[in-house]
């Protein structure tokens, strides 16, 4: 099999502070763009607004995991020394939530935990083993000190030249073309 | 309140959002002005460093050679280990008689090492997770280290409790310890809160590791992003999943890294309460008091402080992160360990005052045995180091001279150990019956088998300043100036 | 606006008024029909008489309680409610200039005054202390027939018990005075100096805060049955206090900024402080857990005495209510960081916050009187009406003649520009 020709598959513009890509983010969201990325080293304060993201989900796989480990939990202890192998201890009930408690609470965080994480993956696509942008190499910088926008061709308002004005415009300091 | 009113504090740039148009809203600006010059706060990062100096300081540690005296370090701490490995080899073929403890005192060195070393680890989990919470920014500078050094003193913990066991074998066979059906038809049991521990610590391990790598994850992608050579570019690649920067990413990193401070604040409340719960849900005179739960957590986070302190004072002059690291990092740890000494105090004082308010003769005996008795060395070594050295901090001088702080560290770390000691075998050696007093004394396997715990800690320590970035990369940059869009020097163009 | 004023205090008036009035009345309907009441409680208490025998204090199981106990007690109850108010108060104050906070100058000034409650709270003491005897009944006891009393008899005497009350609430008064003072004092000058001496006292004074508070607990509260000790009492009620405290500057500031206050109150205060009231909720029942779960694990009859007498009657039923209502609820209601910052779910939140309060204390205090199980008398709405209409009223005096925040407080500036809610996911929701 050939090698695929390499095909444009959006515009990626490099922006030098935190100000400027934040303008940036907001004049893109307002020209009605769908399928774009903003990327920076770390995550800037007021970033989701300018991008008119919306809140996160993660927090209901959080909740789904602590409830499920909270209920095993106490279903677990219930089972194993009292419907199971009851056998009296130190003059303790059989099952009582009370001495249950702290495993149950140490399943509930822990699960809570991966609920979360796993969430925070499946949101993310991670891991995600390959990504066309990494070809590019000034896109390097985007772990380092530089801020970059991707707009993606697929996105119904692309058009190279109107979108290339609107990046550069917005005070970009290169605009160039990704290829996949 | 009007919704107007609230949403007047909100960000200027959402002009999309319906509230935020209401720009009437907005409160009549006050004046308010500069704080005297002696109260004016200094930077997180001094010297108005740039991101790019950033991610080359903490990041160029790693992908440089290391420095002279890293080697002879890592052989001692390695040879250490290596000692602690052969010791636990010796205990468990001979049996727990190579140690010194025997009846009366059946809990000694042993459990003041899985104590000592489990407190140790909370202040990493307070620092990410608590200081996260509390929206400290200073933490960023210490996080990583902390956490790392969570892990590897959790790790040093877990050894002991499960050696101590004698026949470890059985405490690892499932159904003893792990609840998993077996061939003996047997299941824990749960009313013993030494089964508590094992979830605890278990569920602590977990939760400290996964969140310090979600941390790990943005700085590994700044470590593939600058690798030179294809090995480190494939391996940072591999750990950093594929992580690219992107804000919609961001977003749910962010909301997820904030549950999982969220979660880990009460979690590593309820380690060490539960590990307090093995001394206080019995009956023995010294260990059954209602205050241990809050009383164990704050001399953790004091030891945890302590030991902090005593690895990231030589860190940041050995490789130059002053910058990073600086003296007002070690000023508000310092205030750390003075608080939570105070809160030791406070507990400390309260077991005696309530030993003699309750009008128990045994209990109101094992408080006068701990500070008279046979082990009062111990005891008053713990109130030196623990109580009367923090109180120290309350000068300056003493917050600001680099090497009298990490000496203090070292002093509140002998003296949380002694705490723990003092509480172990002081209550135990004397018991109801006199004719069956006794006095615990180590041999050289159960100090050996301590001091080699250092030797495995430090080896993990070395091993992660060598390999991963020591401070957070993102973390820090994000509390610059430069990330602040609305500051000058983060690009803004008319201060607002 | 100063319209509030008398009326408070002509409320405070009136209220006490009522209880020397109707509580009689009340309590003598309640005596018309004992048949009824007493009933459902006999099993239990055939099973109480022996165990309340055994720890001495036979009278609470046998007599019925007088009008001027019941007036007492409820008293008390309404007391330990507000002193938990100034209380909390005064350790923000103390907490604010140790963690040299930027974003709590805002309601600084509201917890310097809720702090200064303690003066008024002082002269609520002198009935407290003019009632000793019907309260505190160790004070009948002698120490030479009593083995838990004569222990502690150095502390436990009548002179030491008044001393050491009357010296406690002076000191709290003189703190939160000198406190104010100074905030006043920087309010016109901006020195440092006034920071300076604020930390100094705060440093010592959180020493000096958290022993006598806790002596000061374990003489009102715990020596109701003083055979009982724990060591995590003073702590218990600690976070309870700082609690309900929470809720309440919560819904003082969320009125304020309505009006004086609203240049000085953003998003990140409101948010703040309902996540501190949150993280409260999380630290009583932590704190609560820790002390029933240790007594109840080693079963030790010298502590479990306490939980048992609470377990009687409609007593267990108040323990569940606060064990749901106290902690669950507003624990699952909290949960989301918007509703923090929706006023809809928070004002019903501190009204319940007051009443889950009131409850813990009356969960406290009540069944050395009442052993039978949870009874309201007339008494408790009114003295609880009464003690915090008269707190109110000097509130709004003292909210009414200053400035509503410290003017040149040097971290007014962090206050007032780094409003927005930020950190990772503090997103906050317009509401």
């Amino acid at each position: 099999m050939s090698a695929p020709v390499p095909q444009p598959i959006g515009l990626l513009a490099q922006y030098e502070t935190a100000a400027d890509i934040l303008h940036a983010a907001v004049a893109v969201r307002d020209a009605g763009y769908k399928k774009w990325d903003v990327f920076t080293p770390f995550p800037i304060h007021g970033m989701d607004d300018a991008m008119g993201l919306k809140k996160s989900k993660v927090g209901y796989f959080t909740f789904c995991g602590g409830l499920t480990g909270f209920s095993f939990g106490m279903w677990m202890i219930w089972f194993m020394n009292k419907a199971d192998y009851p056998l009296v201890v130190g003059g303790k009930p059989l099952f009582t939530p009370l001495f249950a408690f702290p495993v149950s609470y140490e399943l509930t965080i822990l699960l809570s935990a991966f609920g979360t994480i796993g969430g925070m993956f499946l949101l993310n696509g991670l891991p995600r083993l390959y990504n066309p942008l990494f070809n590019v190499k000034r896109f390097k910088k985007a772990s380092d000190d530089k801020f970059f926008v991707f707009i993606e061709m697929a996105d119904p308002k692309f058009s190279t030249e109107k979108t290339r004005e609107l990046l550069q415009h917005a005070g970009a300091s290169s605009v160039e073309v990704v290829e996949d | 309140m009007s919704s107007a009113a609230i949403s007047a504090g909100g960000n200027a740039h959402s002009k999309g959002k319906k509230a935020h148009a209401d720009s009437h809203a907005a409160p009549p600006k006050i004046a308010a002005a500069e704080p005297p010059k002696e109260l004016v706060r200094e930077p997180l990062v001094l010297n108005g460093r740039s991101l790019a100096w950033i991610t080359d300081a903490i990041a160029g540690i790693c992908e440089k050679p290391m420095p002279k005296w890293w080697w002879p370090a890592f052989i001692i701490s390695f040879g250490g280990m290596g000692m602690m490995f052969s010791l636990v080899a010796y205990l468990i073929s001979t049996g727990v008689g190579v140690w010194g403890l025997n009846q009366p005192a059946d809990w000694a060195w042993d459990i003041t090492n899985f104590v000592f070393w489990i407190g140790i680890g909370h202040a990493g989990t307070l620092i990410s997770a608590v200081l996260f919470l509390l929206r400290q920014k200073w933490r960023t500078s210490i996080n990583r280290a902390a956490e790392a050094m969570t892990l590897f003193a959790v790790a040093c913990a877990g050894i002991f409790p499960v050696v101590h066991t004698g026949r470890v074998w059985f405490a690892l066979m499932p159904g003893y310890l792990i609840p998993f059906p077996n061939a003996n038809y047997i299941w824990p049991q749960f009313r013993s809160p030494l089964l508590w521990d094992v979830f605890a610590v278990s569920t602590y391990g977990t939760v400290s590791l996964l969140f310090w790598y979600v941390g790990l994850i943005p700085d590994l992608a700044t470590l593939r992003d600058r690798a030179t050579n294809k090995i480190r570019g494939a391996l940072y690649g591999l750990f950093s999943l594929g992580w690219s920067n992107s804000n919609r990413a961001w977003c749910n990193y962010e909301k997820a890294y904030l549950i999982l401070a969220g979660l880990s604040t009460p979690l590593v409340l309820s380690v060490h309460s539960i590990v307090s719960f093995d001394f206080a849900v019995s009956q023995v005179p010294g260990w059954h008091t209602t205050i241990f739960p809050p009383y164990f957590v704050a001399g953790a986070i004091f030891s945890g402080f302590g030991m902090v302190l005593t690895l990231l004072i030589p860190m940041r002059s050995l490789f130059h992160l002053e910058d990073i690291i600086t003296t007002r990092h070690v000023e508000l740890m310092c205030k750390v360990i003075l608080a939570t000494g105070s809160m030791v105090g406070y507990a400390y004082g309260m077991e005696f005052f309530i030993a003699w308010y309750g009008g128990s003769p045994y209990e109101l005996y094992a408080f006068k045995n701990r500070a008279f008795g046979p082990y009062w060395w111990a005891y008053w070594s713990m109130i030196t180091c623990n109580v009367i050295s923090p109180h120290l901090f309350w000068f300056k001088w003493c917050r600001k001279t680099m090497w009298f702080v990490w000496l203090v560290s070292i002093v509140v770390n002998i003296g949380m150990w002694f705490e723990r000691f003092v509480i172990i075998v002081t209550s135990l050696h004397r018991d109801y019956l006199p004719s069956s007093w006794g006095y615990f004394t180590p041999t050289w396997v159960d100090v050996f088998t301590f001091v080699g715990s250092f030797g495995l800690f430090m080896t993990l320590f070395l091993l992660f300043i060598r390999f991963l970035p020591a401070i957070a990369i993102s973390e820090v940059k994000a509390v610059t100036p430069q990330a602040d869009p609305h500051h000058p020097l983060g690009g803004a163009k008319e201060h607002h | 606006m100063n319209v509030f004023r008398p009326f408070l205090r002509l409320a405070a008036l009136m209220a006490f008024g009522a209880a020397l009035v109707f509580g009689p009345a009340a309590v003598a309907a309640d005596h018309a029909e004992p048949a009824a009441a007493a009933a459902p409680a006999a099993p239990a208490d055939a099973h109480a008489a022996p165990a309340a025998a055994a720890h001495g204090h036979e009278a609470a199981a046998t007599a019925e309680p007088t009008i001027l106990q019941r007036f007492a007690y409820s008293y008390l109850t309404a007391f330990m409610f507000c002193l938990s108010i100034a209380m909390a108060g005064l350790i923000f104050v103390i907490l604010h200039h140790l963690f040299d906070a930027g974003w709590s100058v805002s309601v600084l000034r509201i917890a310097e005054h809720l702090a200064c409650l303690t003066r008024p709270l002082f002269l609520a003491l002198i009935p407290l202390l003019l009632l000793q005897g019907e309260i505190w009944r160790w004070l009948h006891v002698n120490p030479a027939t009593d083995h838990a009393l004569d222990v502690k008899k150095v502390l436990f005497n009548r002179i030491t018990f008044n001393v050491v009350l009357a010296f406690v609430f002076g000191l709290w008064a003189w703190m939160a005075t000198t406190f104010r003072k100074y905030s006043l004092a920087q309010d016109k000058d901006g020195s440092a100096i006034w920071t300076r001496k604020s930390r100094v006292l705060a440093a010592w004074g959180i020493y000096a805060f958290a022993f006598s508070l806790t002596l000061a607990v374990i003489m009102l509260m715990m020596s109701l049955q003083w055979q009982f000790f724990s060591t995590i009492y003073g702590v218990y009620y600690f976070a309870g206090s700082f609690w309900v405290t929470l809720a309440t500057i919560y819904g003082l500031i969320r009125w304020l900024s309505t009006r004086e206050m609203k240049p000085v109150i953003f998003p990140r205060q409101i948010h703040d402080i309902g996540v501190l009231f949150f993280a409260f909720t999380v630290f009583y029942a932590y704190i609560g857990f820790s002390q029933y779960f240790l007594i109840w694990n080693a079963a030790i009859p010298e502590e479990t005495f306490w939980y048992v007498d609470r377990e009687r009657g409609s007593w267990w039923a108040v323990g569940l209510t606060l064990l749901f209502g106290h902690f669950f609820l507003p624990f699952l209601v909290l949960l989301r960081i918007d509703t923090k910052m929706s006023l809809a779910v928070m004002a019903p939140m501190i009204l319940w916050a007051w009443v889950m309060h009131y409850l813990d204390m009356t969960f406290n205090i009540m069944p050395v009187l009442y052993p039978k199980g949870l009874t309201i008398t007339f008494f408790d709405p009114l003295c609880w009406f009464g003690l915090v209409a008269l707190l109110a009223s000097f509130f709004w005096r003292d909210y009414l003649k200053f400035p509503k925040w410290p003017q040149k407080h040097p971290r007014l500036k962090e206050a007032v520009t780094h409003h927005e809610v930020t950190g990772a996911g503090y997103a906050v929701e317009d509401t």
